[in-house]
């Protein structure tokens, strides 16, 4: 320890400061090695283990994973061909895939233009609708479930208009529920853009759909991606709604998934790796997403601060 | 300076019923030179009628069903009244009443907060190493921050199923405690399933006190790092009295969210125990669910809705008044 800061000492008056150069690294460090090292092995082994046998498991016998194999004595794949019917994974996906997808896309489309009025125009009650989005964002869904479920029922009742257990029941909700974080991830987004061109646009006699269309539109694709996929993910990733407002043939994955595992407690050995290979499947979208869009989606969770 | 500002935006302020006049000053914040022109553009011709969709949408899927709630909060609601809910009996304040005196209320926020806490102080250190760790450039730093987001990423009830699996009895969790010696006993059911709880969250929302602790470390300046170096002082009195100042207030904003995220957190408890749940993991958002769609006790569930809100509002309320709402660039204070 003693030699390191040494050498630390020492360094500024002798090298060169270049960005990216290894001495500007040691001058970031942060940790000692050996610590560092300890330190990301731990977390490292944390998140991977259980996500190495998530495949591992799908790919064992219902027996093997009962008796706690890390590695499978027997590999088969043939749970991956079953879970399309026995879990509902084909009427689930498709429903994720349609409600998730149309939630994306149209809140995606109403938080752009939201967060243009919010960020580019004065007006009275601006804070508090900002403030607002804020606070939405964090009202329970166990708070809404039951009286969203009741207004459907009413509207069912003394509308005539069917919602509950349709796929547009979901959607509206989803659609409701992301609207507040994926504005403000676009209202972070839009006040990070320049002024300038706009200015210029108008000066040119563009109107403020012009405007809109013309210049914030393909200057925030990286915002409206964002703010898309949030969207995606609160209907992908939602089991409280889902159960409640679907019936089978609208059921979206992720209550598949939940019902399918509820319903192998007791009796015979459940089917550990139909659920296993169910998860996997119903993850995978979610991590490619991510990981083709992480640099902007970490951003994007930085900034409204939430999940 | 500041002579066009107010004009904006202190009607606003006065409209917004019950807000503090301290809302008048942070919105009257910076203006520039210049307003007068602007403000003579924007004010002509706003299109305020882009809000009308969203609003519309949250008004009638947030704010109406909020004040039903509310309002089915007093009333004596079954599944025989659900459907004529309007004509359903008033039994003003007896439904509140129940939940305090007669129902798992208090145990479940009891359940609820020491979870969400604890499961807080455990995924600060975590978040934070990972975040120290992960700082400074090294090969493969990329792949292990991408790793490192992964339970972040997973759905929660993908988390949940899996850990149900390894939790099982004899299961893999069990298996691999045992070659060490350690038999732990049941994980999913009796009084162990609290700590269960705690620790699949923790598994699943470190890394989110990791991005913001990252995020805190990004913006050290390079010049600290410096002059740290300089001073030679050790890693662990430059952590300490250097670098974590800067996280103070990232990672208190992590703690607001982080502890909201778990109190709301529904999918989590739901999917890893099923319903009815065990006693010892029957939290806020799982007992308000069980009240009503297993119970049908529709109206003393919107009661205990009611009163989650109300213990929701007090780390919200602080999270409302730490956020910045606007920056300099926004339009009360546009050139």
């Amino acid at each position: 320890m003693s030699t390191t800061t040494a050498s630390r000492r020492s360094a500024p008056t002798v090298e060169v400061d270049r960005p990216g150069s290894h001495r500007q690294h040691e001058v970031l460090r942060l940790l000692p090695n050996p610590l560092l090292i300890f330190v990301l092995v731990f977390l490292g082994a944390l998140v991977l283990i259980p996500v190495l046998y998530i495949f591992l498991a799908s790919v064992n016998s219902d027996i093997g994973v009962a008796n706690g194999e890390f590695w499978p004595s027997t590999v088969t794949f043939e749970n991956y061909s079953k879970i399309w019917t026995s879990v509902g994974l084909a009427t689930g996906l498709t429903n994720s895939v349609l409600v998730a997808g149309a939630t994306a896309v149209v809140s995606a489309a109403m938080s752009v233009s939201t967060a243009f009025v919010l960020v580019r125009y004065s007006f009275r009650g601006r804070l508090s609708i900002l403030r607002g989005l804020l606070a939405l964002q964090s009202v329970p869904g166990t708070l809404m479930v039951l009286p969203v479920f009741v207004l459907f029922s009413s509207a069912a009742t003394y509308l005539g208009i069917q919602v509950i257990g349709t796929q547009w029941g979901l959607f509206v909700t989803y659609l409701t529920f992301a609207m507040p974080f994926s504005t403000w991830v676009m209202v972070t987004y839009l006040r990070g853009l320049p002024k300038e061109l706009e200015e210029a646009a108008r000066i040119d006699g563009a109107s403020n759909l012009g405007v809109l269309f013309r210049i914030i539109l393909p200057l925030s694709w990286p915002g409206i991606v964002v703010s898309g996929i949030f969207a995606f993910l609160l209907g992908w990733n939602d089991v409280l709604f889902a159960s409640v407002m679907t019936r089978p043939e609208s059921q979206t994955a992720a209550v598949a998934l939940q019902i399918f595992g509820a319903s192998q407690e007791g009796g015979a050995i459940p089917y550990y790796g139909q659920m296993m290979a169910a998860a996997l499947v119903c993850a995978a979208p979610v991590v490619i997403l991510y990981l083709i869009f992480q640099r902007y989606l970490v951003g994007g969770l930085t900034a409204g601060g939430v999940k | 300076m500041s002579t066009d500002a107010p004009h904006e935006v202190r009607p606003a302020a006065d409209t917004a019923a019950g807000r503090a006049p301290r809302k008048a000053d942070d919105a009257g914040q910076p203006a520039h030179k210049g307003g007068l022109r602007r403000k003579g553009l924007s004010e002509r011709n706003r299109p305020l009628w882009m809000l009308i969709p969203g609003g519309a949408l949250m008004i009638i899927i947030i704010v109406v069903p909020l004040l039903l709630g509310i309002y089915m909060s007093v009333l004596n609601l079954d599944q025989y009244t659900l459907r004529k809910w309007i004509s359903a009996p008033l039994i003003g304040a007896e439904n509140f009443v129940e939940a305090v005196t007669d129902s798992p209320l208090l145990h479940a926020v009891w359940l609820s907060v020491s979870y969400s806490l604890l499961a807080m102080v455990v995924t600060l250190p975590l978040g934070i190493a990972a975040a120290v760790a992960t700082q400074n450039a090294f090969k493969g730093r990329a792949v292990i921050r991408s790793v490192f987001l992964i339970p972040y990423v997973l759905p929660s009830f993908v988390v949940a199923t899996v850990w149900r699996t390894m939790l099982q009895p004899g299961g893999i969790v069990d298996e691999a405690l045992a070659t060490v010696g350690i038999h732990v006993g049941l994980w999913l059911n009796g009084p162990q399933t609290f700590w269960t709880l705690v620790l699949v969250q923790i598994w699943a929302s470190w890394p989110f006190i990791y991005l913001l602790a990252l995020s805190g470390l990004q913006s050290v300046d390079h010049e600290v790092h410096e002059a740290s170096a300089l001073d030679g002082a050790l890693w662990w009195n430059k952590l300490r009295y250097v670098i974590f100042p800067y996280l103070k207030g990232p990672l208190s904003l992590a703690f607001l969210i982080g502890m909201l995220h778990h109190i709301n957190n529904f999918t989590l408890p739901f999917v890893l125990f099923g319903v009815p749940a065990p006693a010892d993991v029957e939290v806020l958002p799982i007992l308000t669910y069980v009240t009503s769609f297993q119970s049908f006790r529709f109206g003393l569930s919107a009661a205990m809705a009611f009163i989650s809100l109300v213990l929701i509002a007090i780390p919200l309320f602080v999270y409302l008044r730490a956020v910045k709402l606007d920056d300099a660039e926004t339009p009360g204070a546009k050139k």
